[in-house]
């Protein structure tokens, strides 16, 4: 691809006595140690003779143990900043102390792995579901997972979104037709608490309430820039998870239908469900189309 | 190394989320904004759509942090994949990552770790270098990382080690200013012969940014402002290498858009006075 150029004269040192994998293998499990260098060191049987000063330089201000202990503390709080952040109202239910060490249990199950620090809460609902603290706060994997999902739709794809004015311009006749979508950057949990209304009193009052149980569904999905939840309402769960691949709005009606209670007019309930999926964004039209449908990208 | 393929592109910033909706509505005066690459390693969403719009109206510099370039792990060909196509889509002006390892076995700590400076080590990352550079078919800038610990088993110093692993690996220099400034304290050099000891060609960008005293060692933070010692380092840099572009890094405590902007003033001023040979001559290290 390139030319390479020569090496400019440079002191040749003589080779290093070391193995890089093993040192940097080494290095990974002191400073990921769950409690610190001290406890890695203890717990370690492959440091040389001479331990980790024969690896480590040290001095009279700071010692090697001293020295790698700055990048255990960056490890660990690194991510223990990023998690807070990302799950905010499971921090303000358990407290700080609680997830700190939390935390440091994930850390040591889940280690990141993936180039990118947004990927590190990924199992963090799934390791709430087996850590103790559910059993005191039992709707605390639904709370983490509901934060988690409003991260991953945040970063969800882009796809042009179907709106009200576009669907008014195919005749009605071929509305059973259509084939919608809901938009890729959403998705509907099925939740055993409903921890939508935990979420709402932390953003909305910065306080803690204690969810009914009961199934819930809740639709996360993204609009702009932002991400949004809320619960579905009666007709939307068995619709929406149908349009999740792709069907005609002829089938998405009939699941409404299906769900609507005597005296209620079901044309009526499909209007307004439309109506409001168009208003939030939330469906794509995948074909047929009679037309180009213009649409904003979200 | 040509400067068509690293041009100069003045003074800029990091893209920061608390300044996005400024940008993007009323384009401020910068001259170019550097993204941190895995933040924008996503499908979708705010972040690349303001990455889109930034991109109409400014040049970007793509600088990663998990390239992990010393790592003994198998290169991420996944990753590198994925950067490609970035870099396809953003036409940044240039790539750039840090000369360290990020982690081994699979885990990633999210830190920039500092390697045994020997030559081993320099033949395994520049050749692993040189790989990288040819699936994307470009050369890339490798920053020198700050750092806390170094290594018994180390034979050469860290800029030989710098510009050994550039030379053998046919690559550019990003060079941080702080990062030697906080190194030269925690570790006992002299920052001044750092600078002057880095191949000139090599030497494509300046970063610029604050760090913390903690008394027994400096902290490079990203949180404060640059402190006055590293300025003057930066004259003695600019001397050296010329005029090249420059980065003011600030990501914690994030102040407000228009003190970036009077930072990466006063840089330019002072890279001004300093390619005048006005500037103060270059002070000794904080030691």
């Amino acid at each position: 691809m390139m030319a390479m150029k020569p090496d400019r004269e440079r002191p040749r040192a003589a080779a290093g006595d070391f193995d890089l994998k093993r040192l940097q293998e080494l290095l990974y499990r002191l400073i990921a140690a769950p409690c610190g260098v001290g406890e890695g060191l203890a717990a370690n049987g492959g440091l040389p003779p001479g331990n980790l000063e024969a690896i480590l330089n040290g001095d009279d201000r700071l010692s090697a143990r001293e020295r790698l202990e700055i990048y255990a503390n960056a490890y660990f709080y690194r991510l223990l900043d990023v998690l807070k952040e990302e799950f905010a109202a499971t921090l303000m239910i358990v407290g700080d102390v609680n997830f700190h060490n939390l935390v440091t249990g994930y850390l040591l199950e889940y280690p990141p792995t993936e180039p990118s620090i947004l990927h590190a809460g990924r199992n963090l609902p799934a390791f709430i579901r087996t850590h103790s603290l559910s059993r005191r706060w039992p709707y605390l994997p639904d709370l983490a997972r509901l934060e988690r999902s409003l991260l991953e739709v945040f970063h969800g794809p882009a796809a042009p979104v179907l709106d009200a004015s576009t669907m008014r311009q195919v005749p009605p006749h071929e509305w059973p037709a259509l084939i919608l979508r809901t938009h890729p950057a959403s998705r509907i949990l099925d939740l055993e608490w409903c921890v939508d209304l935990v979420m709402r009193a932390a953003e909305e009052t910065g306080t803690r309430i204690e969810p009914p149980s009961g199934p819930t569904s809740v639709l996360v999905w993204r609009q702009g820039s932002r991400a949004h939840y809320r619960r579905l309402e009666r007709g939307e769960r068995a619709a929406l998870a149908l349009a999740r691949d792709g069907v005609a709005f002829a089938m998405i009606c009939e699941a409404i239908a299906a769900e609507a209670i005597p005296d209620e007019n079901p044309a009526a309930l499909i209007n307004r469900l439309l109506a409001r999926w168009l208003s939030d964004g939330l469906v794509m039209a995948v074909g047929p189309w009679p037309a180009s449908p213009a649409g904003a990208a979200s | 190394m040509s400067h068509c393929e690293f041009p100069a592109l003045g003074f800029g910033v990091g893209l920061r989320r608390p300044h996005y909706s400024e940008i993007v509505d009323t384009h401020p005066r910068m001259d170019w904004f550097e993204v941190t690459t895995e933040n924008f390693m996503v499908e979708g969403g705010r972040p690349l759509e303001v990455l889109e719009r930034v991109r109409e109206r400014y040049p970007i510099v793509m600088h990663g942090v998990s390239l992990s370039i010393g790592s003994t792990d198998p290169i991420n060909h996944d990753y590198l994949r994925t950067l490609d196509a970035m870099a396809r889509r953003f036409e940044p002006a240039w790539i750039s990552d840090h000369l360290c390892w990020t982690g081994v076995g699979g885990h990633n700590l999210h830190d920039l770790l500092p390697l045994p400076y020997a030559e081993e080590v320099v033949s395994h990352v520049a050749g692993r270098l040189r790989e990288v550079q040819d699936i994307l078919g470009r050369r890339i800038l490798i920053e020198n990382v700050s750092s806390y610990m170094a290594f018994a088993c180390s034979t050469l110093t860290e800029w030989e080690f710098l510009g050994a692993v550039a030379d053998e690996a046919d690559c550019g220099i990003l060079l941080d200013i702080n990062n030697i400034f906080v190194n030269a304290f925690n570790h006992g050099f002299e920052a001044e012969q750092y600078i002057d000891s880095v191949p000139v060609e090599r030497v494509k960008q300046f970063h610029l940014a604050g760090h913390q005293d903690h008394g027994r060692y400096l902290l490079d933070t990203h949180d404060h402002p640059v402190r006055a010692e590293v300025w003057r380092l930066y004259e003695r840099a600019v001397r050296r290498f010329g005029a090249v572009s420059t980065l003011i890094e600030w990501d914690d405590r994030i102040p407000e858009f228009r003190e970036l902007q009077a930072v990466a003033d006063e840089g330019r001023s002072r890279c001004d006075s300093a390619m005048r040979g006005a500037a103060q001559p270059g002070i000794d290290a904080h030691r």
